[in-house]
């Protein structure tokens, strides 16, 4: 049995973990670096333990001053939250070896899942569909032109040894094929010095869908639901919500059980995330498993009910799923608005720096999950997500009202933040119509910069 | 706001009864302390990091059969001499109990491995000290085990490294224990006569009679960072002397500030530096013949008439005049720093090394000008000191041993005056050089590129042929000191400049250099590809006519060459 946590994480993640074990009856071990003594993860928890100067890699990265820690502070188990050593399966595995429940799955399968082709072979195999590629290098337009129909149209041609968009090009149709192989084959030369090419599905303007699972030790996989994260800059998501407006009962069902495939097929345990892309015409592929929690994990927690926090520590204490996949609804629809501590105006440079004063909101479905408090100093070493804003209503559109309201309320002085952002995509007629992908971003930066 | 003991804590506490048996612990091994910087650390990571810790970078002694394996291509190493009959020469009692039991623990047999590896191909005999046999202390076996190595290996041709790690003499062999010092110095002797290369590689801690033999006697000395290396222990030395030893007294880099050890080198690349400096000494001539640019690729600098001998004593000491180091790296590849005279220091005045030409192993000397005042502070201004020159001269014993050409940058205000280049032998060891170039069995080139102040410059320009580049200089002693010997007056030093005959066009006059190489306006390391380009294409023709020459005909050549002077 759990009764005492280390939490080798820090932020509101941390905080996040140490309220869902008080709540529980499990005591809390927070460790921190030098640069976190203020922190309010710190502060929050029953015991605290330095493990090291301000840089990640001799403090929340050192896995030998946490395993000692956790020793030292008589905890059973180690909540890895996300980030640092989260998905790191040294980790996970020296956890294991020292007798120590690590809440998460078990480090083979964070190994191999962490392996891209490893994870997306046992993908294929399980039948979860991947994106379509020649298996084989290709090194003559005829030849490819024939796996690229295979493929189906439009296909992307790209070098073995590529980087930096050189050596790729995009086919619509088979009859700009061979000009595309060979416009690309021939940088790929002049660049890398070699013609080796990979063919591969162009997915045009996806979504990313994806899907939170959980599993017990007892082989039981469930999901609950999906979230939508298409608005992301630099592959860094913003806004998640969920459910996905793109999704039909019926495709979110399909999805959804392609998504338990996967997870059983890679024997998976706790809470876990499959990540798609999913096109207009409703063809989804497999990205990568995610297996940790996430910080978008409140908007499922929201529409589902479910904690999902307390569920992946009783999963780790080997107790059975609470729940079963018919007790699974979702209701409403939950946004979630990441702030970071950045500049949008300067190309979203970090902005670490003492917060004067701050008011957060609150009030019937505004939820709050930050680590930051008046007088506070965001230190320059880590993240700059200051607090995650989650709203939740009855639909999207209200959702949404919502969101604009709690966003007009907060209030953070000192540094910058990126709220107006925010705000500003919240009243994007593309975002309140739902007609978002994965370029959502990039094409409004495009067009503010064009003036339009 | 402050949030110090603001909130509260979990009170109410789940009622579990630990039902779990086993508590959280690490396995036995899981961990270990770094003896240096006190850091838990991940054994298998130091396993896998080649037993360096990950925390402090510091170094831990490595077992002899792992050490093999870092550097053998798999299955490459054969194990010599692995049965030796234990002895024990003075009956000392209880010696072969203690040895009976270091063996079983260690799993070894004597405290040195030997056998032949290959190193990325390149083969060589090999010797391993392993500090956990009664601190890799020379006894008789030790002794005899490695006599036998270096003997096989002159036998059969081979290069022998030996790792080296000892406490020093094998006190319960007494006396015979002080004759392997001589064994194995006597052969590598033989060895070294024989013209076979044989590197040391020094380790923590190598002390004692190690040190005063094979540790030291090697062509080429490396040494692992921070080692401890000395003859007497530090201990020892303090209480004999009352005195407390300084910081890193007896440690890697001591050594080789002090001129005794040739290179420190990282673990890491230990496997890539020895496989440098093996095919170094195996491979010969050139491996291609291509120069960078075709002839004419470049138009050729004219030589400029125009200027006055004052005006080219000025440019050849202009501050952002291609240096010594710059040449190194244009001209030649692989080029692999050595220092230290092996008598009392590193003169970083000057810079040499074994670097490659076309391919060609070659030694290349020279007096090294910095490029900033602090690198010029580090160099002495490029003024050596007695150290210097026995560096340069060491580096061409070798190069004569291995039979590479060697050449020569000269670039020098003068060679070092001062109180301590004094006492330490200037004017002997600017002989001495003299002495020895004369006779050098090998080519030697030597290159005036700035200034070639006096006997300075001499004592790295005994050649076959000397060469300057169009703004050097070459002379006597300074126009200012000219000047001021003759007339008084230093003041006059323009005037002395054009009586000197100091300038490359003059000198190729009177004949004593024979080649003047036209440099581009404004010259600097932005635009010293043509000069370098002209260099490459005549060094090659350099070594292409005096390679052919028998030794004896190329030092008889070398001599009249003096004698026309």
């Amino acid at each position: 049995m759990i009764g005492k946590v280390l939490i080798a994480n820090r932020g509101e993640i941390a905080v996040r973990i140490i309220r869902a074990c008080r709540e529980m009856g499990i005591e809390t071990v927070a460790v921190y670096s030098e640069a976190d003594r203020e922190a309010l993860h710190t502060q929050l928890a029953d015991e605290a333990i330095c493990i090291g100067p301000a840089p990640s890699s001799e403090s929340y990265l050192n896995m030998q001053n946490i395993i000692s820690a956790t020793l030292v502070s008589g905890a059973d188990a180690i909540h890895p939250g996300f980030g640092f050593l989260s998905e790191n399966s040294r980790f996970a595995e020296l956890c294991e070896q020292c007798n120590i429940t690590f809440i998460g799955p078990d480090s083979e399968v964070i190994r191999k899942l962490g392996n891209k082709s490893e994870a997306r072979n046992t993908m294929m195999n399980a039948g979860v569909p991947v994106i379509p590629g020649s298996k084989d290098p290709i090194y003559d337009a005829e030849e490819g032109a024939k796996i690229a129909a295979e493929i189906g149209y439009p296909v992307i041609v790209k070098a073995a040894l590529g980087g930096g968009g050189k050596g790729m090009r995009v086919a619509e149709t088979p009859e700009e094929f061979e000009n595309s192989f060979k416009t690309a084959q021939k940088e790929a030369q002049m660049a890398f010095g070699d013609n080796t090419m990979y063919i591969e599905h162009f997915v045009q303007h996806p979504r990313h869908i994806e899907f939170q699972i959980m599993a017990d030790k007892h082989g039981n996989v469930i999901h609950l639901g999906e979230r939508d994260c298409s608005i992301q800059r630099n592959h860094q998501k913003m806004i998640e919500e969920s459910p996905s407006i793109a999704l039909t009962p019926e495709l979110r069902e399909k999805m959804g059980e392609a998504a338990v495939k996967a997870a059983k097929a890679a024997h998976y345990t706790n809470a876990g995330t499959i990540e798609f892309l999913l096109e207009k015409n409703g063809n989804f592929y497999f990205m990568e498993m995610n297996t940790r929690i996430q910080v978008e994990h409140p908007v499922t927690e929201w529409v589902t009910g479910i904690d999902l926090v307390k569920e992946q520590i009783r999963i780790a204490d080997g107790r059975p799923l609470s729940y079963k996949q018919e007790d699974v609804h979702i209701t409403g629809h939950a946004i979630e608005c990441r702030i970071n501590a950045e500049n949008p105006e300067k190309n979203f440079r970090p902005s670490p720096g003492t917060i004067t004063d701050m008011y957060l909101p609150g009030g019937k479905g505004v939820r709050i999950d930050s680590a930051i408090y008046s007088g506070y100093t965001v230190p320059p070493y880590y993240d700059s997500m200051l607090a995650k804003l989650i709203v939740h209503a009855k639909n999207r559109s209200e959702a949404i009202r919502k969101m604009r309201s709690a966003l007009g309320e907060v209030i953070i002085e000192g540094i910058d933040t990126n709220v107006d952002y925010q705000y500003e995509i919240l009243n994007h007629p593309d975002f309140i119509s739902g007609n978002i992908d994965i370029e959502f971003i990039a094409q409004m930066s495009e067009n503010s910069e064009n003036g339009e | 706001m402050k949030l110090q003991n603001m909130f509260k804590k979990t009170s109410q506490r789940a009622h579990y009864i630990a039902l779990r048996n086993s508590r959280p612990e690490v396995p036995e091994g899981l961990l270990r302390k770094c003896n240096k910087c006190g850091a838990a650390i991940i054994a298998e990571d130091v396993k896998n990091g080649y037993y360096i810790c990950p925390k402090c970078h510091g170094y831990f002694r490595v077992h002899a059969y792992r050490r093999v394996e870092m550097l053998a291509d798999e299955g490459s190493f054969e194990e010599w001499d692995k049965e030796m009959d234990f002895v024990n020469p003075l009956d000392f009692k209880g010696y072969e109990d203690k040895i009976n039991a270091l063996k079983e623990r260690t799993r070894l047999n004597e405290a040195v491995v030997t056998g032949k590896i290959t190193i990325n191909g390149n083969p060589a005999v090999i010797g391993v000290c392993d500090g956990r046999f009664l601190m890799a202390s020379m006894g008789w076996i030790v002794g005899e085990k490695i006599t036998r190595a270096v003997e096989r290996a002159t036998a059969e041709k081979l290069p022998v490294i030996i790792f080296t790690c000892s406490g020093g003499a094998r006190m319960q062999e007494g006396i015979v224990s002080l004759m392997q010092m001589e064994k194995t110095s006597a052969a590598l002797k033989r060895h070294s006569d024989a013209g076979q290369l044989y590197i040391s590689v020094l380790t923590d801690p190598t002390t004692g009679g190690v040190t005063a033999s094979f540790a030291m006697l090697g062509d080429i000395i490396l040494a692992e960072p921070k080692a401890l290396i000395g003859f007497a222990g530090p201990r020892v030395i303090e209480q004999t002397i009352g005195q407390k030893l300084p910081k890193g007294f007896q440690r890697s880099e001591f050594l080789l500030d002090h001129g005794f050890v040739d290179r420190i080198v990282e673990r890491e690349e230990l496997k890539d530096v020895l496989t440098q400096i093996l095919s170094a000494h195996s491979e010969k001539g050139f491996k291609d013949h291509e120069l960078k640019a075709a002839a004419g690729s470049f138009e050729k600098a004219q030589q400029d008439e125009s200027l006055s001998a004052w005006d080219r004593v000025q440019l050849s000491r202009k501050k952002d005049r291609p240096v010594g180091t710059d040449y190194i790296n244009a001209l030649f590849t692989d080029f692999m720093e050595f220092h230290g005279d092996r008598y009392f220091k590193d003169d970083h005045a000057i810079v040499g090394g074994i670097a490659r030409f076309h391919g060609m192993p070659v030694t290349v000397i020279a007096q090294a000008k910095g490029k900033t005042t602090k690198e010029n502070l580090d160099r002495n201004f490029s003024m050596p000191s007695p150290d210097g020159y026995r560096k340069a001269l060491r580096l061409m014993k070798q190069a004569e041993k291995f039979g590479r050409p060697v050449i020569c940058f000269v670039d020098t205000p003068g060679a070092f005056c001062g109180l301590e280049a004094e006492e330490r032998g200037q004017a002997e060891a600017i002989a001495r050089n003299l002495f020895e170039l004369s006779g050098l069995k090998v080519p030697v080139l030597s290159v005036v590129i700035g200034e070639g102040g006096s006997g300075g410059a001499l004592a790295m320009a005994v050649a076959d042929e000397v060469w300057m580049l169009e703004n050097s200089i070459y002379s006597v002693l300074s126009p200012e000191g000219f000047a001021s010997i003759l007339w008084k007056d230093s003041k006059r030093a323009s005037e002395a400049a054009e009586v000197m005959k100091l300038t490359a066009g003059d000198l190729k006059k009177l004949g004593i250099v024979e080649q003047v190489i036209a440099e581009p306006e404004d010259f600097t390391d932005e635009n010293m590809e043509p000069v370098c380009v002209e260099l490459e294409v005549q060094i090659m023709d350099f070594i292409e006519r005096y390679e052919k020459l028998g030794a004896e005909e190329l030092v008889e050549k070398r001599y009249q060459r003096f004698r026309r002077m």
